[in-house]
């Protein structure tokens, strides 16, 4: 079925992957899809995180303590970067699909790129004025 | 090309319906995201200690909305993390392993967060 040609399909892939020229739109769908597999990630740690509500009080406060030094707060934002990116591409992705956003897809992703750095920044602001 | 594993899949279920959800989900999610940054992450002081948290899971309501956002947020992640493996073709045992892997890791992590949230 595949593997057809000497090179390897995963080099096939990378290959393709570098050749193709990317107008916004792929980036967008490359950003789009990364932060996804990473909020996927990030959603597993959350649950797993969280039974540590089973262990109690003090246990709890003990890991929310943790949750609340300057490395974590960095990975807070961080991760609020990912969230905010793919939430608000993610809308436009419905208007593409759902509504007429396909005639203007570009000026909503400049929109969207605007407004993600916008919300991240004042979410830095949120966040670290407490430090 | 993954498809063609899966011959037993016509036309019918071709991934339409995963698209569609993904979308709905997707609404949803960014509805509930809205408040959960606003309690959890506008400031440090609103429900973070073990006290507030448990205010908040003995009232029905609060349960609800958290058993939503853990069964969407799986939903729309692990279905979006096939919908990027589907992209690729990949050997027949590959595919339906990675699949599997999915399905259970979606199951234990259901049931971990569901535990979490009806213990209280």
């Amino acid at each position: 079925m595949s593997l057809q040609n000497s090179k390897s399909a995963f080099s096939r892939w990378l290959d393709v992957m570098f050749r193709y020229r990317k107008h916004s739109g792929s980036w967008a769908w490359i950003l789009h899809r990364l932060t996804g597999l990473g909020l996927t990630a990030y959603i597993l740690l959350h649950i797993v995180a969280l039974t540590g509500l089973l262990k109690g009080e003090a246990a709890f406060n003990e890991e929310m303590r943790l949750f609340s030094s300057p490395v974590f707060l960095f990975g807070e934002w961080l991760l609020g970067a990912l969230v905010m990116f793919h939430a608000i591409n993610g809308v436009r992705i419905v208007l593409i699909d759902f509504g007429n956003g396909a005639r203007y897809h570009k000026q909503i992703l400049i929109f969207v790129y605007i407004f993600s750095v916008i919300i991240v920044a004042g979410m830095g602001y949120l966040i670290f004025r407490h430090i | 090309m993954t498809t063609k594993i899966f011959k037993f899949e016509g036309a019918r279920n071709s991934g339409a319906k995963s698209w569609y959800m993904q979308r709905i989900t997707g609404i949803i999610l960014v509805i509930v995201l809205i408040g959960h940054y606003i309690l959890m992450h506008a400031t440090p002081d609103t429900g973070h200690t073990y006290r507030a948290v448990m205010e908040r899971l003995h009232q029905p309501v609060w349960k609800v909305i958290d058993l939503t956002f853990v069964t969407l947020g799986l939903w729309h992640g692990l279905n979006g993390l096939w919908s990027v493996i589907r992209d690729y073709e990949m050997r027949a045992w590959l595919t339906i392993f990675i699949y599997t892997i999915i399905v259970i890791a979606a199951v234990v992590f259901w049931f971990l967060g569901l535990n979490t949230i009806l213990s209280f």
